[in-house]
């Protein structure tokens, strides 16, 4: 299991003391919600500035740079309120249980900035939050899968390469093996990986959280300015 | 025509045999009552106690003649009882004004001929029905024959000839066309059985076959390491004996589910595997995404059994995913490395389903593939 590759490009350009992220946290089991604090807060780099079981309960107490919300609170899936705060530019991390590949591509089209299984664990989770304060793809192999199986007609056309990254890392979930078996280099594996992710970013209905990941992505060189359609409009909209 | 109505398999034969007697019965009632009653009515007619009674008896009888005719081919729908009625009463008639010692000749015309109109009337019935006819004509020719002035004794013996006579060869006519009818909606009937019972043999070769087929693999699967337990050249303490037999068990647990009628068998049967490494201990991650497609079994072994195998012999976790849409379905098995061959190797098995598989210092990964053709 490797996970620091997918790390991204959070610390090498980062200045030596950065500014630490700050997180809020929105769950209805006080269990989990303990368990999640504690993961985050350990690292050095986020800061976790409030928890509760209330999305505008918990935004009330601060601007937090990334709220990582569990899509099923007290018995309601979430997604129009991921829709609405992500139209509003605030970063959204979900993680949930249900990981059915249904309910990950309808989150990332409210625009979400990714999506953690819950149970994909902590280094995932940590990253996780990193790169979406960076408005940076990562993409846990979950949403990999998802990604790879959709077959909407609204899906973003996927080159050869992408898809079989997607494949093979939703499979092994090794960025390592993934390299060696499509005999590239990991920091390629990533590439492919993200690019499909920021496809996405321009596919269904704008939010301003995807067009800042397009952005970000261009700014990366990740993609190119031609690539991104209607980016411009929805940034302007 | 209850071989007509029924339209069951033995229908057509049935109809083409009855079209023969009908015309034949027909044809004898008609003939018998011109070419007899006719001109003995006529020979005798200033001899009849009432004359013009006769003539309309026999007027009477032709009528119902040609309504049973046409009845017979569909024309005309008329219940058969006040047809039957209406050829007693003129036999009746018949018996009241015949001439006097005329009773046994041909101008007591309608003993003789009410069997062959009855059993135009009739057609179709059970016999009985005509028995019945018959036996209310002999009833009424009884009282014919007590009331008649002549010898008792000759009178009763000619009687019963004439009963016999009368009646014999009606109620035969209708026999035999029944017995006839019933023989070839028997024949197409059982020709028609004989197809089932073929088809149904057949069906239950290719069963034994497949049956055969799948006790082939089974005793591939699981036959040499019970053999060798058995005989004691396997050790079951030994850890490769071990992991022979979970190999064995993940298949034979495949195997089983291979035959459940389920929606999704693919995912049927890699929950089996699943279901049994995990009994062993080995916690196992199973993601599917997306539909599979209906794939024949063979495809469906070919896509699982390989994976079986690598989950048989897992030791500490293994992750299973399924990627499938109408077009293509690739099956992963991914778990820590443990003591199974270095290496890499990938190959197309069939042409229908591609097989790979690596391992390198950490990770065991096979991955099976199909692709539509």
């Amino acid at each position: 299991m490797d996970t620091n590759s997918m790390a991204g490009g959070v610390t090498p350009d980062a200045a030596p003391t950065p500014p630490r992220v700050a997180v809020a946290i929105v769950d209805d089991h006080p269990v989990v919600l303990e368990g999640v604090r504690s993961w985050l807060a350990a690292d050095p780099r986020l800061s976790v500035v409030a928890t509760g079981d209330d999305i505008d309960a918990v935004l009330s107490r601060g601007a937090a740079d990334v709220l990582l919300l569990d899509l099923r609170l007290h018995g309601t899936m979430v997604i129009d309120r991921v829709a609405e705060l992500s139209a509003a530019g605030q970063r959204v991390v979900v993680y949930s249980e249900h990981t059915d590949a249904a309910t990950i591509l309808s989150v990332l089209d409210a625009g979400a900035v990714a999506f953690l299984a819950k149970k994909e664990g902590r280094d995932h989770c940590v990253e996780t939050v990193l790169a979406a304060a960076a408005d940076r793809p990562y993409v846990t192999p979950a949403l990999a899968g998802a990604m790879v199986g959709d077959r909407s007609n609204a899906r973003p056309t996927l080159s050869d390469k992408e898809r079989e990254a997607l494949l093979l890392w939703f499979q092994s979930m090794s960025k390592a093996s993934v390299a060696k078996r499509m005999q590239i280099s990991e920091h390629t594996v990533k590439q492919y990986v993200d690019r499909a992710r920021i496809k996405y970013a321009r596919a269904g209905r704008p939010a301003a959280t995807k067009a800042a990941l397009l952005a970000r992505a261009i700014e990366d060189g990740l993609v190119r300015p031609e690539e991104i359609g209607g980016y411009r409009s929805w940034a302007a909209g | 025509m209850r071989a007509e109505r029924d339209g069951g398999p033995g229908a057509t034969v049935a109809t083409t045999v009855e079209r023969g007697g009908r015309l034949a019965a027909i044809g004898i009632a008609f003939g018998w009552h011109l070419v007899m009653n006719l001109p003995a009515i006529v020979a005798e007619w200033p001899e009849f106690r009432v004359p013009w009674a006769a003539g309309a008896g026999w007027l009477l009888y032709t009528v119902v003649g040609v309504i049973a005719a046409l009845r017979l081919y569909g024309r005309v729908r008329v219940p058969t009882t006040p047809l039957i009625a209406v050829l007693l009463l003129v036999d009746v008639l018949s018996f009241a004004t015949v001439p006097d010692g005329e009773i046994f000749a041909a101008a007591n015309w309608a003993w003789g001929t009410i069997g062959w109109f009855a059993v135009i009337v009739l057609w179709g019935r059970r016999v009985g029905a005509l028995v019945a006819v018959m036996a209310a004509n002999a009833a009424i020719a009884f009282v014919g024959v007590l009331a008649h002035n002549g010898e008792l004794a000759v009178d009763l013996s000619r009687f019963v000839m004439f009963v016999y006579g009368t009646a014999v060869l009606p109620i035969a006519l209708l026999a035999a066309m029944n017995a006839l009818r019933v023989t070839s909606e028997g024949a197409a009937a059982s020709a028609a059985a004989q197809a089932a019972v073929e088809a149904e043999r057949a069906g239950a070769v290719r069963a034994q076959h497949e049956r055969r087929e799948r006790m082939a693999i089974v005793t591939r699967a699981a036959g040499s390491v019970l053999a060798d337990l058995a005989d004691g050249r396997a050790d079951p303490g030994d850890p490769a004996v071990q992991r022979r037999c979970a190999l064995a068990a993940a298949r034979l647990r495949r195997l089983i589910a291979e035959s459940d009628d389920v929606p999704d068998p693919l995912l049927h049967e890699l929950r089996a595997c699943v279901d049994l490494a995990e009994r062993q201990g080995v916690p196992v991650e199973l993601v599917a995404v997306g539909e599979v497609p209906p794939l024949p079994i063979p495809v469906r072994r070919l896509l699982a059994e390989p994976l079986a195998a690598v989950l048989a012999s897992a030791r500490d976790w293994a992750r299973l995913t399924v990627v499938a849409d109408e077009a293509e379905v690739v099956v992963s098995l991914t778990t820590p490395a443990a003591d199974v061959p270095d290496g890499r190797s990938s190959w197309a098995v069939d042409g229908v389903v591609d097989y790979w598989y690596e391992r390198d210092e950490d990770l065991v990964w096979t991955q099976t593939r199909w692709r539509a053709a």
